[in-house]
């Protein structure tokens, strides 16, 4: 589904040069779970954002499902989101003036989906997260872990074969957190997406597949799961 | 620098450094709403200057001037004045105007005075060569020598023993250049511009042999003037003038006080809406830093230091906006100074469009420190509001995470409420009449219209936000207005400034639009009504007005004979037309054959039949007065008027009351005969023609000016002006006069633009966490692009519908208070529906570019970077 190779991000701060990825070379498989983990600047998020074409890399190539991205313009990365790829992020980063459902509904209106299938689609997300009673609530009238919810019903909705995560427990307590991960596995499972999820937190990354961890830009290590792990949480 | 304003100078560099692009939009806004009115104020000051400074100069140790109308007064009273006890001397003066000829055609107009120079050389404030022979003193008092001022010399290239061709009334007078004249050495002299005559040549040469403009008198120092002017009064006739030279001024001044203040009041407008943008920018910043002002707040600085900082920071911007707008100013008044000279000449009195060229150099720095005072002023009261807001944050929300502004509800509801009131407030006050013939309390009116529909701005952009879009609209585009409308109903405080600031200049556009639309449709009803006659025959610079003097404006009667043996010629008609004084009005008194206007033309009577009325005036001996003066002088149909002429006064019946939109000091309309008879004024101003059907006006036009040329004294041609040419060009003069309107309202539009454009910005600036989300959950360049245009859509929309409404209602005041009462006009409302739509036409152009930069910006921001904004 996702493969990388070679894939280096240099930014220029000043005069300064920051090397926030060297070298990463993967091969993540269709309905795969996998976490990347490591310390803060170590590369996690931006990652994330050149799988999403949210940001673009400075040498190396990104496979997506088989097509290679190196040559793509702004709009086509723009339909790959549409199509292929769901984020959820830390902040939540909920439209403020939108409802819940609307939340829900936005990738389905901006990719021009029919009316009455998006209300459709939006009634059956809000029932997976359990945010139905809550529709009609603006952002700044639900909990963090409920703001999340919704982040994640907006990532899935418009069925992505791909979902990004980057900290979805970063801004919510650990019991909210943990219910999170679970959800997020619980979707992710059933849908048959493949999933990366950039986390601190090594009981989330227990919910994976298997983890890499990174350092100083580069991939150090690939461990699997640990057995027992998710019914920790 | 004490401690407070050290960290005042810190935290405002941070803050502009942060900022640029806004910081310089409100500049430049402040900038030309200062520019606009320091324009206006200098240009105003300046004509008015320019033509105290003429009457000074000329007046030199006069104390009291004798002056009668346009027809002159008779040189034998000179003996009567001399008699008075107190009064000094007595000389005589020719005040008129030649035009230049050069390479015979006509080209600039100067003023040339008439002095007995043997007895005024030295007197007057000019200085010129002494006559070192009885030759050369004999050459000062030849009828075709003249004096010509050192500037003008200069800018002609003539000096001494030079001939130049002045063109004076109807005929041509090949002078020479006998001296130069200069002023004093330390200041500039209106004599510099002027050329100087002998007073027998001047006589000679504009056909006033016996007469003369007027007496100065020097009286003596010992005798209050008052005390000599009531004497010399006792012994004159009673239409003539004794006077104080500078009262001229204040006559100008007086007479030109209403076109001035609608001026001056039209100037402001570009500051209001300045002062909106303003607002706009300190209400941003203040929303902007709140977290930061809890910070200032939580170690120590009080709530008026809160405060004080905020108006310092908009204090500096009205201070760089005065600079840059007092420049633009100076520049924008050199253009202005000719346009309202011209405008003031056309309309009323010749004041000459040279300007008294002071700007550069006394009032260079008063000018300056005027437009930063007004920059000043005018944005710290606009930042009053927000920079009070700032001062009642509350510190612990201010600090704690979340959304300060959420919390802060606008009062829609109270705002509404207080803009009902004040419209009601503005309809009250167009009730009252004007107070010292100043339409103050229509002014005010029109100041609470425009602020209660400012207070409605607010609750008219909540009140149209969709609640809801999944089940109604599932579209793109649909999905991309509803975040658009939602975001600009969001904040009501903020976008209802800028709305307001568009209304308000919209609204004035609108409404000015409206008023002089109407107006030019009915002085084109009137011209068609009114202007009958198929030719006019009229002096050769005739449409140059009150620039050429009266000698100028002046036809010899004998050419009506002359015009009658043309064939083809039905009847003509003499139209004479002199301003003299009515009850302290300068007034037109214009005298024509009665009886033939009744059967040729037609006045527009306020009640009657025009044709009855013409000839019942002629019978009786009665006048007929015009809209404006009956107004101002209290009188209607039937009343008697007292008017003071050369044989004395006379009460004289009023027949009827016209409409009339020549001129707004008002006119007398009495039968030629009886002008004659009290007058003893020959001329003619124009020739009113009317030709038999089917008469071929080319042919007849060839041999008028055959004939006249012949019967001439070498003059240009004399004008032959059909009856199509006369409409357009009375149309074009009215066109001409409201041009000015036209640049200070687009001044104003420009600013309503900043206003817009500023914040969008704004908004954009604000949220790019949300276009960033946007783009990460498939939004595309495009859609945002679209986004940032719906929102700037919707605010345009309701600006422009409360800009109709607004504009509507202004037009309303404007024609039936402010107008109404300024000049005493009657104007017929129309509703220019092509004008309208253009004018909404070019607001959403104008909405649309203004949206269209900041869409593509926000369009183009990196992604990552957005979803990292805090």
């Amino acid at each position: 589904m996702v493969t990388l190779r070679h894939l280096c991000k240099t930014y220029a701060r000043g005069d300064a040069k920051v090397t926030a990825l060297q070298d990463v070379t993967l091969d993540i498989k269709y309905g795969e779970f996998c976490a990347f983990v490591g310390p803060s600047g170590c590369g996690k998020s931006t990652l994330l954002n050149l799988v999403a074409g949210l940001d673009m890399p400075t040498s190396g190539e990104i496979v997506l499902d088989g097509r290679s991205t190196t040559n793509l313009t702004s709009y086509e990365w723009t339909k790959i989101r549409r199509e292929t790829i769901g984020i959820v992020f830390q902040a939540f980063h909920l439209v403020h003036g939108l409802t819940a459902e609307e939340n829900i509904a936005l990738p389905l209106m901006l990719s021009g989906d029919e009316g009455r299938e998006i209300s459709t689609r939006v009634d059956e997300m809000l029932d997976r997260v359990g945010m139905t009673h809550r529709r009609r609530h603006r952002p700044a009238e639900l909990s963090g872990g409920e703001q999340q919810r919704i982040a994640i019903a907006r990532a899935l909705a418009h069925r992505p074969r791909l979902l990004l995560a980057d900290e979805p427990t970063g801004n919510i307590d650990s019991h909210q957190g943990a219910g999170i991960m679970a959800l997020i596995r619980d979707l992710a499972t059933s849908g048959g997406q493949t999933v990366l999820l950039v986390t601190h937190s090594s009981q989330a990354a227990q919910t994976c597949d298997y983890t890499w961890t990174m350092q100083d830009g580069r991939l150090v290590s690939r461990t699997p799961r640990e057995t027992g792990m998710v019914a920790a949480w | 620098m004490s401690r407070f304003s050290r960290v005042v100078a810190l935290i405002l560099q941070s803050h502009l450094r942060q900022w640029p692009l806004r910081t310089l939009l409100t500049i430049v806004g402040v900038s030309l709403g200062v520019s606009a009115s320091v324009a206006v104020r200098t240009a105003n000051v300046d004509v008015l200057r320019s033509f105290e400074q003429a009457v000074l100069s000329v007046a030199g140790p006069t104390t009291l001037e004798v002056s009668g109308d346009e027809t002159g007064l008779d040189e034998q009273l000179v003996g009567s004045i001399r008699a008075v006890s107190g009064v000094t001397s007595v000389s005589p003066v020719i005040f008129q105007t030649a035009v230049r000829m050069n390479r015979n055609q006509p080209s600039q107009a100067i003023q040339v005075i008439g002095l007995d120079l043997l007895e005024e050389f030295h007197t007057r404030g000019f200085q010129m060569d002494q006559p070192a022979s009885e030759k050369q003193l004999m050459n000062m008092i030849d009828p075709q020598a003249v004096y010509v001022g050192d500037a003008l010399a200069r800018e002609w290239k003539v000096s001494v023993g030079d001939h130049i061709d002045l063109l004076i009334g109807t005929g041509q007078l090949r002078s020479q250049v006998v001296g130069i004249l200069r002023g004093p050495p330390d200041r500039r002299s209106s004599w510099e511009r002027m050329a100087v005559m002998d007073i027998a040549a001047a006589q000679i040469a504009f056909g006033m042999v016996g007469k003369v403009d007027r007496f100065d008198l020097v009286t003596d120092t010992n005798v209050p003037i008052e005390e000599v002017g009531a004497r010399v009064r006792a012994v004159l006739p009673p239409h003539v003038t004794t006077e104080r030279p500078a009262n001229r001024t204040s006559q100008v001044e007086q007479m030109l006080r209403a076109f001035r203040l609608n001026l001056t009041v039209l100037s402001w407008v570009g500051l209001l809406v300045g002062m909106f943008l303003i607002y706009n920018t300190m209400a941003f910043s203040v929303a902007q830093r709140r977290r930061e002002i809890g910070i200032y707040r939580a170690i120590g600085m009080t709530q008026s230091r809160v405060a004080a900082l905020f108006l310092m920071e908009a204090g500096l911007y009205g201070f760089f906006g005065g600079i840059l707008g007092s420049a633009a100013g100076m520049a924008l008044a050199q253009e202005l100074i000719t346009l309202l000279g011209r405008t003031i000449s056309d309309l009323f009195v010749s004041v000459g469009t040279g300007g008294s060229g002071l700007l550069w150099t006394d009032q260079f720095w008063k000018i300056v420190i005027e437009g930063i005072v007004i920059g000043c002023v005018v944005s710290m009261i606009g930042a009053i509001g927000p920079s009070l807001d700032a001062s009642r944050t509350t510190t612990v929300r201010a600090l704690a995470p979340g959304d300060y502004e959420a919390s802060q509800q606008v009062r829609v509801g109270g705002l509404a409420v207080g803009g009902v009131v004040l419209l009601v407030v503005a309809g009250l006050l167009s009730w009252p009449g004007p107070i010292d013939g100043v339409p103050i309390l229509g002014y005010a009116a029109t100041l609470c219209l425009l602020a209660g529909l400012a207070c409605l701005a607010p609750i008219c952009v909540t009140g149209w936000r969709q609640r809801r879009y999944v089940g109604r609209e599932f579209s793109a585009g649909g999905v991309m207005r509803g975040i658009a409308v939602e975001h600009a109903a969001r904040n009501p405080g903020r976008n209802g400034v800028t709305v307001s600031a568009f209304m308000v200049g919209l609204a004035i556009m609108i409404g000015v639009l409206v008023m002089v639309r109407s107006f030019r449709h009915t002085v084109e009803l009137w011209v068609t009504d009114t202007v009958l006659a198929d030719v006019v025959v009229a002096p050769s610079l005739w449409l140059r007005g009150t620039e050429i003097g009266t000698v100028g404006r002046s036809l010899p009667s004998e050419w009506m004979s002359i015009l009658a043996s043309v064939p083809g010629v039905a009847a003509v008609d003499s139209y004479r037309d002199v301003r003299i004084d009515v009850k302290g009005q300068r007034v037109a008194v214009v005298s024509r054959d009665l009886r033939l206007h009744a059967q040729w033309s037609r006045y527009l009577v306020r009640s009657g039949d025009s044709s009855e009325q013409l000839n019942r005036a002629a019978d009786i001996g009665g006048l007929l007065v015009s809209e404006v003066l009956a107004n101002r002088l209290e009188v209607h149909e039937g009343s008697m008027l007292e008017v003071a002429t050369p044989s004395g006064p006379r009460q004289f019946p009023i027949v009827a009351v016209f409409y009339d939109y020549s001129t707004d000091g008002g006119k007398l309309l009495m039968d030629r005969a009886l002008y004659q008879s009290l007058w003893h004024d020959d001329l003619v101003t124009v020739f009113p023609v009317y030709l038999r059907d089917g008469t071929h006006l080319g042919r007849v036009r060839e041999q008028m000016t055959e004939l006249l040329s012949a019967s001439g004294n070498g003059g240009l041609p004399p004008l032959i002006i059909s009856n199509v040419e006369l409409r357009k060009e009375i149309l074009d003069i009215f066109d001409r006069t409201f041009l000015l309107t036209y640049v200070l309202e687009a001044i104003a539009v420009v600013i309503a633009m900043l206003g817009i454009v500023n914040t969008l910005i704004t908004s954009v600036l604000e949220r790019r966490r949300e276009f960033a989300t946007l783009r990460a959950i498939g939004g595309s360049a495009t859609q945002i692009r679209q986004l940032v245009l719906w929102e700037a859509a919707y605010l345009g929309t309701v600006g422009i519908v409360l800009g109709l409404i607004g504009g509507g209602l202004l037009s309303l005041l404007l024609i039936k208070v402010i107008n109404r009462q300024s000049f005493g006009w009657t104007i017929q409302m129309i509703v220019p529906i092509g004008s309208l739509i253009q004018a909404v036409l070019l607001a959403g152009v104008a909405t649309f570019l203004a949206g269209y930069f900041p869409a593509r910006w926000a369009a183009r921001q990196p992604i990552v970077e957005g979803l990292r904004e805090e």
